[in-house]
């Protein structure tokens, strides 16, 4: 393997000193002269029509400085579909919808203002189920939308039908995935500002303000020019901050600009719980067939994604999860019927995995079931069907690198699998599963795009400027693109400065989503570090008399190969290169564009993702039979994430991946009360596992080296919070006997299903 | 309901006081109305912003500040509480430059991410391993099971104060 200087080195996070002083700057710490609070008045009925709206006495009120209603917020938005406006003027579709906005001095004052603000609604018949919403005679949300069907995303590849009768046993269940929220330290926040030549600086908490930039202009018919996007530093995105637009936005801008002062919104955190977006809740059958000898001969599943009152990116996630689990095993037969359907109540989003952990906990959780049922190990099961090196998967996937069953293999020994499942101990259980992931993606139908951006710049003292497009939410993308910058230049990473975030200072790119940064993004630095060092050889191999292919760079110094002894600083270099007749100066651009190909429309196949990563869990319980009460044991993650640019970080991503994906398995839950408001928005009611509650991770990470992408990495955050609840709900059954399929698995759950089995 | 509110129900536009507080050494005197919390004070007075808000009721550990060398949830605590009290925020750990070794162990030890919770963490530890120089695991665990993170699992946050620990010791 090569020897690298900066890549693949445990490297401390390049913002990490900052973030421990308090000195980093986040979008909540954003405050600007006469800055007004912005409020929204939010709908208390889930279906209503809007009669009329008075805001005349909040008008009056000493403090307020502006009152909209939706005439002045006439934009229509959304992610895939075009479905919503910002301030609602004809119908109220949820429990929150908003209908109004204020902006005062204060927050008190604006608070005060919404309850001076009369709204009459005439309630409409509801409806809060999402199979109840597609049968024929239920009220409609949208005009238009039959049967409430907002997408109904499909995979039909080879013959399931055939395959099923190719198998020995047929095996359906029906699993259940519950809504999960994101729960960002740093609450969804922006302030707006005009000024006089119209143009709008926008500072905004986003995985994507270049992308941001675009939708604005486009919704409020503005030139690009004249919007400038700024995110600071990010207090978690998880997806929630992605493509998806916010109701607030809108309202901080228009609020802004009526009022000829900066806007502040904030969500408090009940609100954060439930308006910006969360996992959505599916409800999947499952249909497998298997041979006598394990071989898994077709899949077909069929999943109705309760999209809430709008779409957002409710299509995609039921979409994504059907394209995963055609990725996974060798099976050439696979049918997926998905349907995103409006309910009248909030509406999810893009979390962590969009849409494909809930799908893989579907499919994850089965297998295990028919293992069970047919007295197969799950682990042999798996190893005899996964996915390997150079597979085209049913799903249209090409896999120029696959460590799946290295990562199955790997999980189980460290959990000691073979040992313990031949010595059992009562009420102890084992669950294992697997997943893949992609690495960037191309599914959005119509963008047949999957780029990032770079700028490179080298200073007279040899220190470097670095912007990206990718913006670092905590995942660590600044560290690992500094590492590869500075791997490329052979100038040490303290002497990088790595920036993100503003859409004057940089590119253009996708931004933070679908686990890209290192992978993609990296590969745009790297093109553009290839660039800047190919022009610092070519000046210093005039100063120095030699051809430029017998120059290298190392520790800032640039050496002729031949005769080290011969050599230059960099800064020297860039000096030169700019301080004389006919100059330049060194700086490079890159804008790269992933080697991915959009799906086939009529059959969904395609090879959608330049890389994909994949891994395995392997979870061990102990449950309480006298309380139902599940104590984690152990818990083994592997990941091939084709090659750790930062091992640190990247087991960093694993760890918190698995915190969050034993929270989706044991106690996180938005309960929604029979109108669709939810019941837990406060941290004591929601449960995120504690440090207490966190069992020992143990961290496996499998190189696969992918050539795709920089240096062969792979996506690493989104991949590691799959597979989770579904080895967990395994090792449950392992102890218990009972396999609980719709999550979370409680401990009434668990008590109230072993009084069943007694009770039998 | 936000404690704003629920002070401006009962009482209507509070009084103010006139209180002194003495934060990273520097004494201030203010006039703050009754119902402010001291985190408001700190953040929109004091324009310390390193102090970070996350749930504004006590649930979340972000907004830790030591009061008296008691780590307080600053978000619940009256600024009118703090009169004449010493105030210690993230600003005030680094000294002359230099971070504190529970910071260093943080930036060495991968324990930050997003770094929205990492200064009530950092506060939090302060008030630990002050009164416990030598925790264990599950001392560590306990500390902190008040402070909300969203990205780490607690796994590198737990073994940097560990580290801090340690090096502290010698």
């Amino acid at each position: 393997m090569t020897k690298y200087d900066f890549v693949g080195k445990d490297v401390p996070r390049v913002d990490a000193d900052v973030k421990v002083t308090g000195e980093a700057m986040f979008t909540t710490d954003v405050k600007l002269p006469n800055m007004l609070w912005g409020r929204m008045l939010r709908s208390p009925l889930p279906h209503a029509k809007i009669l009329n709206i008075d805001t005349s006495k909040a008008e009056r009120l000493n403090g307020v400085k502006a009152v909209i209603t939706g005439e002045e917020t006439p934009f229509v938005f959304g992610v895939s579909h075009m479905d919503q406006t910002p301030l609602q003027t004809e119908k109220v579709r949820y429990v929150g919808d908003p209908v109004a906005a204020v902006a005062a001095v204060n927050l008190d004052t604006a608070l005060e203002a919404l309850d001076l603000i009369q709204v009459d609604y005439e309630p409409l018949p509801a409806v809060f189920d999402p199979e109840e919403a597609m049968k024929e005679g239920a009220p409609i949300i949208h005009e238009g939308v039959e049967r409430n069907i907002a997408a109904n995303p499909r995979y039909n590849i080879g013959d399931v039908e055939k395959a099923f009768q190719n198998a020995d046993h047929v095996f359906e269940d029906c699993l259940e995935t519950q809504r999960v929220a994101h729960v960002c330290p740093e609450p969804h926040n922006c302030v707006a500002v005009w000024d006089q030549s119209g143009k709008l600086t926008f500072y905004y908490c986003s995985q994507m303000p270049s992308v941001t930039r675009v939708q604005l202009s486009k919704a409020l018919g503005i030139p690009e020019s004249k919007i400038r996007v700024i995110t600071n530093n990010v207090g978690g995105g998880f997806g929630s901050r992605a493509t998806s637009k916010f109701p607030m936005d809108f309202a901080a801008i228009v609020l802004a600009r009526k009022a000829g002062r900066p806007v502040r919104i904030e969500y408090t955190r009940d609100e954060e719980f439930i308006y910006s977006t969360f996992r959505h809740k599916f409800i999947m059958t499952v249909k497998t067939g298997i041979k006598n000898d394990g071989t898994i001969t077709g899949r077909h599943i069929t999943n109705v994604c309760d999209n809430g009152a709008y779409s957002d990116y409710g299509p995609v996630v039921t979409n994504v999860g059907g394209a995963m689990q055609g990725t996974l095993y060798r099976f050439m037969d696979y049918r997926y019927d998905g349907y995103t359907v409006y309910t009248n109540l909030p509406y999810g989003g893009a979390m962590r995995g969009i849409g494909n952990p809930q799908v893989h906990y579907a499919g994850e959780t089965q297998l295990n079931m028919i293992a069970d049922r047919l007295g197969m190990d799950p682990l042999e099961l798996r190893l005899k069907n996964v996915v390997r090196t150079g597979d085209e998967t049913a799903s249209g996937a090409i896999l120029k690198s696959c460590g799946l069953a290295e990562c199955l293999e790997e999980a189980a020994d460290k959990i000691g699998w073979k040992e313990k499942r031949a010595n059992p101990v009562p009420n102890r259980g084992l669950g294992i599963a697997c997943g893949v992931h992609f690495t960037g993606v191309r599914l959005s139908p119509g963008i047949d795009a999957d780029f990032a951006g770079a700028t490179l710049t080298v200073n007279d003292d040899g220190s470097v400027n670095l912007a990206t497009s990718c913006v670092d939410i905590g995942s660590g993308s600044s560290t690992a693109l500094t590492q590869i910058a500075a791997e490329v230049l052979g100038i040490e990473i303290e002497k990088i400065n790595t920036i993100f975030g503003d859409t004057e200072t940089c590119p253009m790119g996708w931004g933070s989503r679908a686990s890209r940064n290192t992978a993609i993004g990296g590969m745009a630095v790297q093109k553009a570090a290839e660039d800047a060092r190919k022009q610092i050889l070519k000046a210093a191999g005039e100063k120095l008399e030699v051809h430029p292919d017998d120059l290298d760079i190392r520790n800032s110094t640039v050496f002729v190969k031949s005769a080290p002894g011969k050599s230059l600083d960099v800064a020297d270099v860039v000096r030169f290169n700019r301080y004389r007749k006919d100059g330049q100066a060194v700086m490079a651009k890159s804008h790269w564009d992933a080697p991915s190909q959009l799906a086939d429309p009529v059959t969904g196949r395609g090879n959608f993702s330049m890389a994909f990563s994949f891994g395995a869990k392997a979870i061990e319980v102990e449950v309480d039979p006298g309380t139902g009460r599940i104590k984690v044991l152990n818990v083994a993650a592997s990941q091939d994430l084709g090659k750790a640019i930062n091992p640190l970080g990247a087991i960093g991503q694993i760890e918190g991946a698995v915190h969050m994906g034993l929270g989706f398995a044991m106690s996180e839950e938005i309960v929604l009360d029979d109108t669709g408001r939810m019941k837990n928005n406060y941290l004591l009611d929601y449960r995120v596992l504690t440090p207490l509650d966190m069992p020992p991770v143990s961290p496996i990470l499998v190189e696969t080296d992918d050539r795709a992408g920089a240096f062969g990495a792979k996506g690493v955050g989104e991949m590691a919070t799959i597979g989770t609840p579904d080895a967990l709900v395994s090792a449950v059954a392992g102890a218990t006997g009972l396999f609980i399929t719709d999550l979370p698995i409680t401990p009434e759950k668990v008590l109230m299903g072993l009084k069943r089995k007694e009770s039998k | 309901m936000p404690i704003q509110s629920y002070f401006q129900e009962r009482w209507g536009q509070a009084m103010k006081r006139k209180i002194r507080l003495t934060v990273n050494n520097e004494t201030y005197d203010l006039e703050v109305e009754n119902r402010r919390t001291l985190l408001e004070v700190i953040r929109e007075d004091l324009h310390l912003l390193g102090t970070k808000q996350m749930c504004n009721m006590g649930e979340c550990g972000s907004c830790t500040v030591l009061m008296d060398g008691q780590a307080v949830n600053s978000c619940i605590t009256l600024a009118v509480e703090a009169h004449g009290k010493k105030i210690e925020t993230i600003e005030g750990v680094a000294r002359d430059g230099k971070l504190d070794p529970i910071q260093e162990a943080f930036v060495a030890k991968g324990a930050v991410q997003c770094g929205y919770c990492s200064p009530g963490m950092i506060m939090t530890a302060k008030d630990l391993l002050a009164k416990n120089p030598q925790p264990t695991e599950k001392e560590v665990k306990t500390a902190i099971a008040g402070n909300l993170c969203r990205c780490t699992g607690y796994v590198r946050i737990v073994d940097a104060i560990l580290t801090a620990a340690d090096t502290m010791k010698e």
